[in-house]
């Protein structure tokens, strides 16, 4: 085993352990959980980097070059902004939702397609935009995805009256529901300029001509569309709440499965 | 001899209010009452505890019984004809020091766990420092009893989660809205309960409009809590401005129907809308609940909750006990070490000073010269240490065995000694009755 993949392995073993130490303090098991819990999630951000820097000293590649150095990016984003944000809000038990997506883009990172690079042809200087504001865009998304499931489990728990320890342990309602729209509102307009950059391309490569519409670009799209419809329903009212938590995962998961594709196929769809 | 912790009270458990509320004394008197309870019973210290569920004295005594029985006859003088014995329980000792940490803790309260005893206590203890009752054993009893309930709070669920309608009301309105800050509270009908409720929302910050049939009493109420009387006919818009509704009206049939709240629901842009149905019959249809954003927790939906936090506080009681448990042991170990060490001085100076007096009465008649004196000194010394090794030894390893309270007490009493006493040098008489200690530790405290 090479000692990159050694480094891979320790990032999500640290991983999953923060995980279910973060489950256990939302489940209200151990004082101390909590604590215990921020400090493996800061230590797999370290082994993360490690990760990183390792593979970039070795490949020579830059770690946005190829669909799985992203992911391994994303993630790494991710986990970063979570324990940079949240910790000041007290919002630290949000991490029982939101390692679990870090650690599952992460393992995503592992999935190194045949085609891993980016072919010659599409090659151009907007790339590297084009990856940044996405991988930017997708890291807020993901945190509005694990703040809006905080809300829906919340809020199920209010409506069935099941007000033990996970309801008294999560934040309220409109933390959660405000949370979650700032997020949003941060994630779209970069998401937005990814959506549009990518586009681009396909135009160029002469791929996006209705007939030939990849299915990676569609949920991207359905993502972008959901994600608008958030934004604006709320300003135009009704979606609050629920809805809007509701419309942030089906958002994430579109854009997660348009990822997805991706990473199985390669760059370009 | 030593002193011994007492605890002489009536409750909520054990009397009736028509007994209890005879004996409570008004805070500004509890000094003077006090004073004149310590005195005429006997006690070296004392505090008394008086709250609208327990009348309490707890203080310590050398002749617990004695004290007991003045404090009683005391007590019988308020409560003619009745006789207050069968009504008062009465505690001395390690039994004494746990009830006071039980009832420090919540675990003696009407409603388990409740957290106001506990500043009630403290408030008790500080009529009682500035009184000049409180000496060292009752400091260090109630200082270790703050403590404890401390730990009990902490370390338990005894008092986690509430258990009143009105704060659990609360609790889920902060659950839903974060921060109840400049957050709107409607009164519909003005039930005592939902005044209740009211108070504790506005005293988070929120503001209170009030909706009633009869103008006056919505002006009344409104006034009373800080809030803003509405016209009846002003429901529907004052439902599409509210974010909290406890609706409490006296009415047949609904006041807040599902039609009207689905419109509500429409104008204020389904904001979330959380309505607290207090009334029986109900005010508010139920089907309300499943509208999207609106929330409703009816008298059954509260109580369910508080049945269930009581139900988490119980299972607190056994560890709550445990903990108990364990700092009646340090207490004991410490008054028992406080107690050691005078007694042990105390016995080396009646020895010596046995032997030195004899010695001092036989010298002259000896006539012996200075080398020999001194080593006649030598030998009474080394005599009353020998005599003395078997004894302090025995003592100091009982400070931690279950005996050593006893073994100090037999010491005092086979030698003499006051281990107790204020060490002013008049020797073992000097406290044989309790009035002159009390007056010792009064006069120290100032």
């Amino acid at each position: 085993m090479s000692f990159v993949t050694v480094l891979f392995v320790a990032t999500a073993l640290a991983y999953v352990a923060a995980a279910m130490l973060f489950s256990a303090h939302l489940r209200g098991r151990g004082a101390t959980s909590e604590r215990w819990a921020t400090r493996t999630l800061g230590l797999a951000i370290a082994a993360h980097v490690a990760f990183l820097g390792t593979d970039y000293a070795l490949s020579g590649r830059a770690p946005l070059s190829t669909m799985h150095e992203t992911l391994a990016v994303l993630s790494l984003l991710i986990a970063v902004s979570f324990l940079a944000t949240m910790r000041r809000h007290r919002l630290v038990v949000l991490g029982a939702f939101i390692t679990p997506v870090t650690l599952l883009l992460f393992l995503g990172a592992a999935l190194r397609g045949p085609v891993g690079r980016v072919p010659d042809g599409v090659r151009s200087a907007l790339l590297p935009f084009h990856i940044a504001v996405n991988v930017l865009g997708l890291a807020a998304f993901a945190l509005a995805f694990a703040v809006a499931v905080a809300y829906v489990i919340q809020e199920q728990l209010l409506r069935k009256r099941q007000l033990g320890g996970i309801f008294q342990r999560l934040p309220s309602l409109d933390v959660l529901d405000s949370l979650g729209f700032r997020l949003v509102t941060i994630g779209f307009p970069l998401f937005t300029l990814g959506v549009i950059t990518g586009s681009f391309w396909a135009v160029r490569l002469g791929s996006a001509s209705p007939t030939n519409f990849s299915a990676g670009q569609g949920f991207a799209v359905l993502a972008w569309l959901f994600f608008a419809t958030v934004l604006l329903s709320r300003v135009a009212g009704g979606w609050r709440g629920r809805r809007a938590a509701i419309g942030t995962m089906l958002g994430f998961l579109c854009a997660m499965v348009a990822v997805g594709g991706y990473v199985l196929r390669g760059f370009g769809g | 001899m030593t002193r011994k912790l007492i605890v002489v009270g009536v409750s909520h458990r054990t009397a009736p209010l028509s007994i209890r509320e005879r004996l409570a004394v008004p805070a500004e008197q509890l000094s003077a009452e006090l004073d004149a309870v310590a005195k005429r019973a006997g006690l070296a210290e004392a505090v008394m505890i008086s709250t609208c569920n327990r009348v309490e004295i707890i203080g310590t005594a050398e002749e617990p019984v004695r004290a007991e029985r003045a404090m009683l006859d005391y007590w019988n003088g308020r409560v003619l004809p009745e006789q207050i014995d069968s009504h008062v329980y009465r505690h001395v000792g390690r039994e004494a020091a746990r009830h006071l940490f039980r009832v420090a803790s919540g675990l003696d309260s009407m409603v388990l766990g409740e957290p106001q005893i506990l500043g009630q206590v403290k408030d008790a203890y500080g009529v009682a420092q500035r009184t000049g009752t409180v000496g060292m054993q009752l400091g260090r009893s109630f200082e270790r009893c703050f403590g404890v309930a401390k730990r009990v709070r902490t370390e338990t669920a005894l008092a986690a989660g509430n258990v009143s309608v009105s704060s659990i009301a609360c609790d889920l309105a902060e659950k839903i809205f974060g921060d109840l800050k400049d957050r709107r509270v409607l009164l519909v009908g003005a039930g005592k309960m939902s005044e209740v409720a009211a108070r504790s929302l506005t005293a988070s910050g929120a503001h209170l409009y009030v909706v009633n049939r009869s103008p006056a009493r919505a002006q009344s109420l409104a006034a009373a809590c800080g809030g803003t009387p509405r016209p009846l006919e002003a429901l529907a818009t004052e439902l599409a401005e509210a974010d909290v509704v406890i609706s409490s009206t006296a009415k047949q049939g609904y006041v807040v129907t599902y039609d009207l709240m689905q419109a509500v629901c429409k104008i204020r842009r389904y904001r979330p809308l959380f309505v607290i149905d207090i009334a029986v019959p109900r005010d508010v249809d139920p089907r309300i609940d499943s509208l999207r954003n609106v929330f409703l927790y009816d008298m059954d939906d509260l109580q369910k909750v508080s049945r269930e936090n009581l139900a988490a506080r119980e299972r607190a009681i056994v560890p709550a006990e445990e903990i108990i448990e364990q700092e009646l042991g340090e207490l004991e170990r410490f008054l028992r070490s406080v107690e050691l060490t005078p007694t042990i001085v105390a016995l080396r100076e009646r020895v010596h000073g046995v032997l030195r007096a004899e010695l001092e009465r036989t010298l002259p008649k000896l006539a012996v010269d200075d080398a020999s004196r001194r080593k006649l000194e030598a030998m009474c010394d080394a005599m009353a240490n020998k005599l003395l090794h078997q004894p302090l030894t025995e003592l100091k390893q009982g400070e931690t065995g279950p005996e050593g309270a006893n073994l100090v007490e037999a010491v005092q009493r086979l030698f003499g000694l006051d281990a107790s006493a204020p060490r002013s040098g008049k020797g073992p008489q000097s406290a044989e009755s309790p009035e002159p200690a009390l007056a010792a530790e009064r006069g120290s405290k100032h």
